[in-house]
């Protein structure tokens, strides 16, 4: 059976970003629909805010209490959005809502405003570590990854796609591979869907995973950044094992994020020379860089600068509380994001994948949790953001 | 895999419209996130607006 034939084409050509959100709206989409989906997202974002709050203090004292006072908010955003997303889907609304489930600009915006909690000094002093971690974690992945891949027989313009999902940042670095090989719709459905189906689970498994090694903030957070492939997840695990690893856990991914331009140049100089032999094509250039840069890091670092100055011009007791403000509005659109990824969550495009691709991108997942969690604790031990 | 990758051997790249999406979302929520901390700091969202 085709793509087109399980229904997944007309939704799959930009299948998603790297936060799993759908790029490619469905056709029939309207603005009122449009306008709708969003007051579904909003509403179930309410209704979490509400349960974050309302829960912990309803079972104080119960035999549910101290479960109920570490469920941190991304959990009730991620399971309601998934509860929308079955009743949703068993109604026929979802695909016409769809188009308000805007998890990428979600996400995005929340990530400007989390810059603005982090002083710029940590950002400077996490980016070399960072840096290098990015650097050595993506160059020993991708490579594994299409290594694995050409073993399991699977198409060049596949590998391509799933080693860069797999070893950068996910959906939006299989879309930037996409656009460089030149891949087909139906192999960026399966890329995207596979990032999801396995950055969903890793949301809930790295944060326990890192109190069961005794992890520090630090190296659970640059654990999380590294490995998680879509950044809203990223966001939601590092959240979930408190704010020095969101913190950490946002500028590891951030900085593979900046990463994601120069890999995708890379592989559209590799496909057009090496691997179909053209000589007639364009050179990448700088231009190619700039496009494919995630603009969004540049909001992240200004928000940092900005906050940063301005604390040194008010009193420390001021300026937290105004600070406190803007991560409650953070936290708004990250709970955005959340609902947005269990309300998109599709399993339709996995099953099309087969069990080839599913095995080399566990394989790959695997070596990336060993070598990151490794990588994390060499260069972020002694690590602190306070 | 093999009947689908037969199926679109031809299929035309798609990328370019999302990415244009990605890189335009990209702008709006960078925009929208230093206008937002722009106010705070501004005492035009004030503590407790919030919920």
């Amino acid at each position: 059976m085709s793509a087109e034939e399980a229904g997944l084409a007309p939704r799959t050509p930009q299948a998603a970003d790297d936060t799993g959100a759908p790029a490619d709206r469905p056709a029939g989409a309207t603005w009122p629909w449009t306008l709708a989906g969003l007051v579904v997202v909003l509403a179930l974002a309410a209704v979490t805010r509400l349960l974050d709050t309302g829960i912990p203090d309803l079972l104080e004292g119960t035999a549910l209490g101290d479960l109920a006072a570490v469920i941190e908010y991304p959990v009730y955003a991620i399971a309601l959005g998934l509860l929308g997303n079955a009743v949703l889907t068993v109604t026929g609304l979802r695909e016409r809502l769809a188009g308000g489930f805007r998890t990428e600009f979600f996400i995005k915006t929340g990530l400007v405003l989390l810059g603005a909690s982090i002083n710029l000094g940590v950002i400077i002093t996490a980016a070399g570590p960072a840096l290098v971690q990015a650097i050595v974690l993506i160059s020993a992945v991708f490579l594994f990854t299409w290594w694995l891949g050409g073993k399991f027989g699977l198409d060049d313009k596949l590998r391509a796609l799933l080693s860069a999902a797999v070893s950068i940042c996910g959906v939006s670095a299989a879309i930037a591979a996409a656009g460089a090989v030149q891949a087909r719709r139906e192999q960026l459905a399966y890329s995207a869907s596979m990032v999801i189906a396995f950055a969903l689970p890793s949301i809930f498994i790295l944060p326990w995973l890192a109190t069961v090694f005794g992890l520090s903030p630090e190296v659970a957070g640059a654990w999380v950044g590294g490995n998680i492939d879509t950044t809203a997840a990223v966001t939601a695990a590092g959240a979930i094992v408190g704010e020095e690893a969101l913190q950490v856990a946002t500028i590891v991914k951030v900085t593979q994020n900046a990463l994601m331009g120069v890999v995708a140049v890379a592989l559209t100089a590799y496909f057009v020379l090496r691997i179909e032999r053209r000589t007639d094509a364009p050179r990448p250039g700088v231009g190619d860089l700039w496009r494919r840069f995630p603009k969004f890091v540049l909001g992240f670092i200004t928000a940092s600068v900005i906050a940063t100055w301005w604390l040194t011009t008010v009193p420390a007791a001021e300026g937290k509380a105004t600070i406190g403000v803007a991560n409650d509005l953070r936290t708004w659109f990250l709970i955005l994001a959340f609902v947005s990824i269990g309300l998109e969550f599709r399993v339709a495009s996995l099953k099309e994948a087969g069990w080839r691709p599913v095995g080399v991108f566990a394989a790959a997942t695997a070596v990336n949790l060993i070598l990151g969690l490794g990588l994390a604790v060499l260069l972020f031990s002694g690590f602190s953001v306070t | 895999m093999s009947k689908t990758e037969a199926d679109h051997r031809e299929e035309p790249p798609a990328p370019a419209t999302g990415r244009r999406r990605s890189i335009d979302e990209d702008w709006a929520a960078t925009i929208l996130g230093l206008v937002l901390l722009v106010l705070v700091i501004a005492g035009v969202i004030p503590t407790g607006l919030v919920p």
